[in-house]
């Protein structure tokens, strides 16, 4: 299954940190080797403070209990470093700690940094020194105080450049903290930035809207409302294009989010001629269901297609999140698309057919019998389906929706009224208007 | 005129004046008596003659010496034929030769410098032969004292020799074209060997700067401009293939020289790039594109085999021919420095990558358009449909194509054609009908292509229109295949037109999808006997005439019997692309047109029927179904689809048809209305917006008041057929505008060019003859 495995495609896109719990899942599910993981782990960690994680990894993957020396030679530095950076950044540290000193700030940037100046002599090298601080806390790993030290300098901070990456920071330490509904204003935030921002060129912003979204995901699958939200995100037409521009993998995510949300039909109709046009450049089992279901109105690939999009979205980091209950783990967003899923194919077949036989449409669906029959009934109870069942033949058979004549006749007939009624007003206004003259 | 061409001009002014002041007197004398001008001007060379065979009488030993030197120039003269003229040149190649023959170590940089000047101010006078100064150039290059010089007397050299060009129609004699090449690449050596000079036409550089020596450390600055010769060089190897005809030897020989070219141009562009001027290096990596592009891999891995061998081969005959004519006296030695080969990756996608990444991020906004193009054409040649699309439509070069210029438009049409034979080979009909049917929509896809002139029959051309369109032909090698572009539109039309027509064979004027396809097959219906196919329009109306009754054994068949798929690489795999498709619309004609004879249709009858698999079948019919096209479902238990007749009792007929004109009746009263109060404020429903779109002939004459158009409406008048009073359709538009777009920029060029040319090709003319006999000799 690792072939449908979107690590590779997504991860140059997030932030080293991130990578983590996307290696972790991996981990769990099995897909690639051990060792591989552990490899691409310390790989990832090289770069980073986290030297302590490192060696654990390193000692797990060699099962040895030595550490290389330049591990070691690392780990002394990065200490030495943290130290004087919090060295440089305590002035300002301690003026936050104070609670009483911190109401003095007001909401106006200049006269905080007037008054700061002014009363404990911090001028911008201190406040540099903070998102220098703040920058390697994140990268030590120690999230949460990089994510309060980075909301502190965004309010000090004057240079709009610097203020931007400290948003990234932020919203990268507040998603591995799990604080999905902060993590969702950040991000909300950022977007503001990115739209309404002049970038240099129109590349970098693609890029950066690229980004969002990656991060995004992390969010919108976690959140308890971050379904709809991923619709209202990726389907934006600078979005959209975006994807399919760069990063054609998201249209899974965002597929998924259709599929599961029913509330947006609409949409869900242009959403599918996107599908349509990018099959050349990305394909997996979620595009290719909808493509059948919808394009190409093949029942049979479109239920072998849901039989893989389980495995998917089972192996995928962020629609396969696990909810323990007691016993039992499941999956629920993996029921929740097997459901909708069964549904779409239902809707369009209904929609064609005149006699449906009972046996050959739960197979079709993966339903047994007498849970088929009670589904069935259910939906024509909720007047979602307009047929009757006959027992006898073992069929369904549906209402024909034949436009009714009479409504035809009345709908051509209420256009020329209203159309008359018009004609007669702007010939009065014109008689009026002439004598007048 | 070129920037270049105009400087070229305006130094040669000054050298003129310069050169004037020496005779200033005569000159007034002159202009007083303008009749004893011929012999005075004759007395005074002959008087300098005498002068110099004075001297030249005081050492009679030299003579028989540089005789063997001159050979090369008295042959040249030889053939020359003209008695008088032989004298005169051999003597003056002989005192040139003399002079500089006496002893080498007196010739001084002066001395080169004043005969170089000379020379120089006797270009494009009436007496100078332009052959004969090349060749005085050419010793002179021989006799340079410093390196500087040389490159000042071989960009001379060069430009002598595009004066030998016979006037702006004609092409420049090949072997002059070769050695202008190699001079090229002497500069370009000279250039790589001494990195302080540097060649420069924004100034007018010092008298003397030439004399500083090779150690002279510093710059130097020499005029020049090597991108404007290496695109002129491009130029005349273009003009040569138009003018040659492309079906003997000759033109075959002179394809062969294209890589004598791209070794120029990609040492001018690696030269470029290395002092840092890339917008120049753009320029000619742009040159280079325009030679690749068009290339399929097979030409492409042809012409790299070819580059290797013949870059062996002419090298070693190359040298030696030059080292002769150098000869013994060539003071400044260059050693060759630049490759003579060109490197070519393997993959001709390689190359045009590279070269493209160039230009996109250094050239100016007509060099990117052009790469751009080029770069569409190359991908859809390799059926990478997407890709081309896709830098399409990011680019946004079909919004202002119209106001870019006429060759970049012929591009730009020549690429969307590509891209249409793209979309057809990889199966995307409607993609390739969409690219193509504009093309075809004015009937003039040869002159739009530039592959040849199309006869307008309703408005003659001018001479001056004539010249200039067919100075932009393409030549042969590039074209595009136009029976096969004019059988994939029509194909493509049929797939799309045929279902359409069967559909709605009630209200067949509602939805058009081609005009150019519907017309032709009015034509062919009008015929009373039908003959066997003949030419491509031919077998598309066969084809076509089986397809609606759904026999698509016999529209296969009459398609496949087209010769022009042979000229397809991926033959099979398109005619078998091309045998579903005819399968699938062959079904939905069949269900179109018969629905109504039907109650129900099973689905084993039609897989049968059109020799289909159940899967096709259901998905075909079920996509109709969705889409509301048939008014039928799917009976699944014993697979038929059952038709639901949608048929009105009489009472509803008619209370259909008294709406309909109750609804006529309002639109007739509010035109009415209209018409009275001056539309302006009248909010119309859509509806009736849409009908006067399709009403004929409405008031289209004022909305598209440009030239070609109400030309065509003239002419269409008289024929019915073409319909061509109001045709308001949004694809005719756009080509429309092209051409007017194309008018109006040949009138500005031709405006600026004519007076120029015109004087060098009376001038050449008269020596025509004699020249092209030398050259051949």
């Amino acid at each position: 299954m690792a072939t449908y495995d979107l690590t590779p495609r997504i991860a140059p896109n997030l932030d080293r940190h991130l990578v983590f719990p996307l290696l972790e899942f991996l981990q769990e599910q099995q897909l690639y080797p051990d060792e591989q993981i552990l490899k691409a782990k310390i790989e990832l960690l090289n770069n980073t403070n986290m030297v302590d994680y490192a060696m654990d990894i390193h000692k797990s993957l060699y099962h040895t209990d030595d550490v290389p020396q330049d591990m070691v030679d690392r780990r002394v530095e990065v200490v030495a470093r943290l130290k004087a950076l919090e060295d440089a950044a305590a002035p300002l540290v301690t003026f936050l700690q104070n609670p009483s000193a911190v109401q003095e700030l007001r909401s106006d940037k200049q006269y905080n940094l007037q008054m700061l100046k002014d009363r404990y002599q911090i001028g911008p090298d201190q406040i540099e020194a903070l998102y220098q601080y703040a920058k390697f806390q994140f990268e030590c790993g120690n999230y949460s105080g990089a994510a309060d030290y980075l909301y502190q300098y965004r309010a000090l901070c004057t240079n709009s450049e610097r203020s931007l990456s400290a948003l990234w920071g932020k919203l990268a330490a507040e998603i591995l903290m799990q604080n999905w509904d902060i993590a969702l204003e950040e991000l909300n935030c950022l977007k503001e930035i990115i739209d309404s921002k002049s970038f240099s060129s129109p590349l970098n912003q693609v890029q950066s809207r690229i980004w969002l979204m990656h991060w995004s995901l992390f969010i919108f699958f976690n959140h308890d409302n971050g379904r709809t939200q991923i619709i209202d995100l990726f389907n934006q037409d600078k979005y959209l294009n975006a994807i399919q521009t760069s990063a054609p993998h998201l249209l899974r995510y965002l597929a998924t989010a259709f599929i599961v949300n029913k509330r947006r039909r609409p949409q869900f109709k242009e959403f599918i001629k996107v599908i349509q046009q990018d099959q050349c450049s990305y394909k997996d089992p979620i595009t290719e269901f909808l493509a059948c279901v919808y394009v190409n109105y093949e029942f049979d690939g479109a239920q072998k297609k849901m039989k893989e999009c389980e495995e998917v979205i089972l192996n995928d980091p962020f629609l396969g999140k696990r909810v323990e209950e007691g016993n039992f783990s499941t999956v629920p967003l993996k029921d929740e698309f097997l459901e909708n899923a069964r549904l779409f194919i239902f809707e369009t077949y209904c929609r064609i057919h005149q006699r449906i036989d009972m046996k050959v449409l739960f197979e079709k669906l993966n339903l047994n019998y007498e849970e088929g029959e009670r589904w069935i009934v259910n939906l024509i109870r909720n007047s979602k389906l307009d047929a009757k069942i006959d027992t006898e033949m073992g069929t369904v058979i549906m209402e024909p929706n034949q436009p009714n004549v009479y409504e035809q006749l009345i709908d051509h007939a209420k256009a020329l009224q209203g159309r008359t009624y018009k004609l007669v007003g702007q010939l009065l206004e014109h008689a009026q208007a002439q004598p007048a003259r | 005129m070129s920037s270049s061409n105009h400087k070229a001009l305006n130094a040669m002014k000054q050298k003129l004046k310069k050169n004037n002041k020496q005779y200033e007197e005569l000159i007034n004398k002159y202009r007083e008596n303008p009749e004893s001008e011929e012999e005075k001007f004759e007395e005074e060379e002959e008087e300098e003659d005498e002068d110099e065979s004075g001297s030249e009488l005081e050492d009679p030993s030299q003579i028989p010496e540089s005789s063997d030197e001159d050979d090369e120039g008295e042959e040249l003269d030889d053939d020359a034929g003209d008695g008088a003229w032989e004298k005169k040149l051999s003597k003056k190649e002989k005192l040139m030769d003399r002079e500089f023959k006496k002893d080498p170590s007196e010739i001084t940089w002066d001395t080169v410098n004043k005969k170089f000047k000379e020379v120089m101010a006797a270009r494009g006078r009436k007496g100078t032969g332009k052959f004969e100064q090349v060749e005085q150039l050419t010793f002179l290059t021989k006799v340079a004292k410093t390196p500087a010089q040389k490159l000042e007397i071989l960009f001379s050299v060069i430009s002598a020799q595009f004066d030998v060009n016979p006037g702006l129609s004609g092409h420049m004699p090949i072997n002059v074209w070769k050695k202008c090449v190699q001079n090229m690449l002497v500069i370009l050596d000279i250039l790589v060997q001494y990195p302080n000079i540097v060649v420069d036409d924004m100034v007018e550089p010092d008298e003397n700067e030439t004399q500083k020596g090779a150690d002279h450390d510093g710059t130097i600055r020499v005029w020049g401009n090597l991108v404007a010769f290496l695109e002129r060089i491009d130029n005349e190897f273009f003009k040569s293939l138009q003018c040659i005809d492309p079906h003997t030897r000759e033109y075959v020989e002179r394809l062969r020289d294209e890589p004598l070219f791209l070794v120029v141009a990609q040492n001018v562009q690696e030269y470029l790039e290395r002092i840092g001027d890339l917008k120049s290096a753009a320029k000619v990596a742009l040159r280079r594109v325009e030679l690749v592009y068009y290339k399929p891999q097979e030409v492409y891995d042809a012409m790299r085999k070819l580059a290797e061998l013949s870059g062996d081969g002419e090298k070693d005959g190359d040298e030696t021919k030059v080292e002769e004519a150098r000869g013994p006296s060539s003071f400044v030695v260059t050693p060759e420095v630049v490759s003579r080969k060109p490197t070519f990756p393997d993959n001709s996608r390689a190359l045009m990558d590279i070269l493209v990444t160039l230009i996109y991020k250094s050239g100016d906004e007509r060099t990117k358009a052009l790469a751009m193009l080029c770069d569409i054409y190359h991908h859809a040649l390799f059926d990478e449909f997407s890709i081309a699309r896709d830098l399409l439509l990011m680019s946004h070069l079909q919004d202002n194509i119209q106001h870019m210029d006429v060759s970049t438009q012929i591009l730009f049409n020549r690429a969307m054609a590509q891209v249409g034979l793209c979309a057809f080979r990889v199966g995307l009909i409607a993609e390739g009908h969409g690219c193509l049917s504009e093309l075809y929509s004015g009937g003039r896809v040869k002159e739009l292509l530039a592959q040849g002139v199309s006869q307008n029959r309703y408005h003659e051309k001018t001479p001056e229109q004539e010249r200039l369109e067919r100075r932009r032909q393409m030549p042969y090698h590039m074209h595009i295949n136009l029976e096969l572009l004019e059988a994939v539109h029509l194909i493509s039309a049929m797939l799309l037109e045929v279902p359409n027509m069967a559909a709605n064979s009630l209200d067949a004027k509602r939805k058009v999808i081609s005009k150019t396809f519907r017309r032709l097959l009015e034509l062919s219906e009008r015929q009373t006997f039908t003959g066997p196919p003949e030419n491509v329009r031919d077998h598309v109306m066969a084809a076509t005439r089986a397809l609606c009754k759904g026999d698509f054994q016999k529209a296969l068949d009459v398609i496949n019997s087209l010769d022009v798929w042979k000229l397809l690489r991926n033959r099979e795999s398109v005619l078998e692309m091309l045998k579903a498709k005819i399968k699938e619309e062959a079904l939905r004609t069949y269900l179109f047109t018969y629905c109504s004879s039907y109650d129900t249709v099973s689905l084993d009858q039609l897989t049968k029927m059109f020799d289909l698999s159940d899967a096709q079948v259901h998905s075909m019919v079920s996509k109709m179904l969705v889409n509301e096209e048939l008014h039928a479902s799917w009976d699944q238990p014993t697979r038929c689809i059952v038709f639901h007749d949608v048929e009105y009792s009489r009472l509803q007929a008619l209370a259909f048809q008294l709406t309909e004109k109750l609804s006529i009746l309002a639109e007739s009263n509010e035109r009415a209305v209209e018409a009275r109060i001056g539309g302006g404020g009248l909010d119309l429903p859509l509806r009736r917006r849409d009908n006067q779109e399709y009403a004929p002939g409405t008031g289209g004459g004022g909305r598209w008041p440009d030239v070609s158009y109400n030309q065509g409406r003239q002419g269409g008048s008289g024929r019915t057929a073409y319909s061509g009073g109001g045709r308001p359709m949004a694809l005719g538009q756009a080509s429309r505008d092209r051409s007017s777009g194309q008018s109006r920029g040949t009138g500005g060029y031709s405006g600026r060019s004519g007076s120029g040319m015109r004087g060098s090709q009376m001038d050449a003319s008269a020596r025509m003859v004699s020249l092209n006999r030398g050259v051949r000799g």
